[in-house]
């Protein structure tokens, strides 16, 4: 339980040193959900593969530039938990890349 | 010195106490509402800081001696759980400095920019705040005396100065000098950090003799002289000049890390590296100019070395408004050091009931680290409380601390132990002993987070 609310204490911490990139993000996110929401012929559904799919890619980029980005490489990875961890991380910036493809690729005409 | 009763010589402070005080066991329950807040915050929304809960009333005057990571924790946690109290933190540093930083900086890894804060930013403004320096205590008068003379009465005093670096006792050592002729020393300050690395930068394009030091007091981040090692090693290999290069470790000890089991392993990896170890081999002298060391072992015998760059690690010891004070320990291994004289468990002061110590300053066996301060904290805190309230401290400190081992630029050693050399992982899937990318990551990107949260009074 501790570890739980230390870890979220630790990314309220991150989110406080990187805020105007997390609101921008935000707003571009918002802004872009805004004009898929008014377009006419808005395509949700066959849009969430392919954004799927750049989340897939976003998280493979992710993977293999952050060791590099983080001053380490994977001869550092030692056991499960460094490539758990590296995943993780990955995985995350995918869910936004794929956040942020969504309305886009929903806006697409046919 | 003569014990001191604890019921009977306690401050009338229980006799304020008002109605309407909370139930005793608030850290557990500030703990389950954290928890019950996790769905929300990972549902995206940023961190609520602060659970709000009942605080403790009383009219209670509290003196936090000393600013650091200790004192601001627990200026933050007792504006938060009292009422009505007159809460004074006496320190004249306006810079709050990140102190687990130093080691990367003077590595190279992080810009010194990384490791200052304002601790007018991490104050809360209901506590007031003294920007003198203690100068002297006087426990029997439940008084503190600054060093413009000025005295400060208190019901609750809560002793977090920090420690003392004594680099005085290294005969020729000048700390203005760091960064020169191949002279490094990485606790000062953020500036000794920067010079350090400066020092270290120029030394492994050349290459030459290196010598790393330890002395044989208690020392906080008692990793850091090992990790100044490993990192030095590694940045001459990677400038292509570890072929060219000798690094010897001095400890002043038989030991160079007090956990068994650490000890064994950092001596088998730098046995690997090729850095030998000489034990009981005391730093007594520098010649700066003359790039020259002098050497003691055990029967004061010296010795003196060349280099062309050297690490020094000053000894340390209580300040001397506490050294010289009836709170430091009178006798045993502490006595020496002037540390002060707390009960391991419950951190309170063993004579004086209404004292309690936190961080650097305590005079026990192991903890001079952040990663303690964040566990002992809320301990303290609530064991304050608990004293205030009429009650026996009711936590009891393990002696928990961690010390994230650089073993060169990507990876390093989560290692987490308690007083009894225990290895405690926070996490089972923790491998104390797996060089780690993710204990790397921890280091040098979550850790000044945690630190943060820990500073304004959260976790």
């Amino acid at each position: 339980m501790y570890e739980i609310w230390l870890t979220l204490n630790i990314l309220y911490e991150l989110g406080l040193q990187y805020l105007p990139l997390i609101i921008a993000t935000t707003v571009l996110w918002a802004v872009l959900m805004l004009l898929a929401v008014r377009r006419p012929q808005r395509r949700w559904g066959q849009a969430l593969r392919p954004a799927v799919l750049v989340a897939l890619l976003v998280t493979v980029i992710t993977f293999f530039i952050t060791p590099g980005l983080t001053q380490s490489s994977f001869a550092n990875m030692g056991y499960w938990v460094d490539w758990g961890n590296l995943f993780l991380y990955a995985a995350a910036f995918g869910a936004v890349g794929g956040a942020l493809a969504w309305p886009l690729l929903a806006m697409r005409g046919r | 010195m003569k014990a001191r009763n604890t019921r009977q010589e306690m401050p009338a402070e229980r006799d304020r106490l008002q109605a309407g005080a909370d139930s005793p066991d608030q850290g557990r329950r500030r703990l389950l509402m954290g928890a019950a807040a996790a769905p929300v915050l990972l549902g995206g929304a940023v961190a609520v800081p602060h659970q709000a809960q009942a605080a403790l009333r009383t009219q209670a005057r509290i003196v936090i001696a000393g600013s650091g990571l200790a004192g601001v924790a627990t200026a933050n946690r007792l504006a938060r759980e009292l009422d009505g109290a007159k809460i004074t933190i006496i320190d004249r540093k306006e810079e709050h400095n990140y102190q687990p930083g130093y080691t990367l900086v003077a590595s190279g890894v992080w810009p010194v920019g990384k490791v200052s804060d304002r601790n007018r930013d991490l104050i809360p403004a209901q506590v007031e705040w003294v920007r003198e320096m203690v100068a002297e205590f006087d426990p029997d008068a439940n008084a503190v005396i600054t060093d413009s003379g000025r005295r400060i009465q208190y019901d609750y005093l809560v002793v977090a100065t920090g420690l003392q670096l004594d680099y005085a006792q290294i005969e020729g050592m000048d700390v203005s000098a760091i960064g020169q002729n191949g002279l490094a020393s990485v606790y000062p300050g953020p500036q000794a950090a920067q010079a350090t690395w400066q020092a270290m930068d120029a030394f492994r394009q050349r290459g030459g003799r290196a010598l790393m030091t330890l002395p044989a007091t208690p020392l906080k981040c008692a990793g850091a002289p090992l990790k100044m090692t490993f990192m030095l090693a590694d940045r001459l290999r990677q400038a292509g000049t570890r072929g060219q290069s000798t690094v010897d470790f001095h400890s002043a000890l038989t030991n160079i890390f007090s956990v068994p089991v650490i000890n064994a392993e950092i001596l088998r990896r730098w046995q690997e590296l090729d850095i030998p170890v000489h034990f009981q081999s005391r730093l007594v002298a520098v010649d700066i100019a003359a790039r020259r060391a002098t050497f003691a072992d055990v029967a004061g015998e010296r010795s003196t070395l060349d280099y062309d760059f050297i690490h020094v690690v000053p000894p340390m010891r209580a300040p001397d408004a506490v050294k010289n004070s009836a709170l430091a320990w009178q006798e045993g291994p502490f006595a020496g050091g002037g540390w002060l004289e707390v009960d391991r468990e419950t951190l309170r002061h063993r004579r004086y009931p209404n004292v309690f110590g936190l961080g650097d300053i305590n005079g026990t066996g192991k903890g001079k680290t952040a990663a303690t301060v964040k566990k002992s904290t809320p301990l303290v805190v609530q064991n304050l409380l608990d004293v205030i309230a009429g009650r026996e401290p009711s936590q009891r400190f393990d002696g928990y601390t961690s010390c994230p081992m650089l073993l060169r630029e990507g990876s390093a050693l989560l290692i987490e132990f308690d007083y009894e050399d225990r290895l405690v992982p926070s996490l089972p899937a923790i491998q104390p002993l797996q060089d780690s990318y993710f204990a790397w990551v921890m280091k040098t990107r979550l850790l000044k987070p945690a630190y943060m949260a820990v500073a304004k009074g959260r976790v």
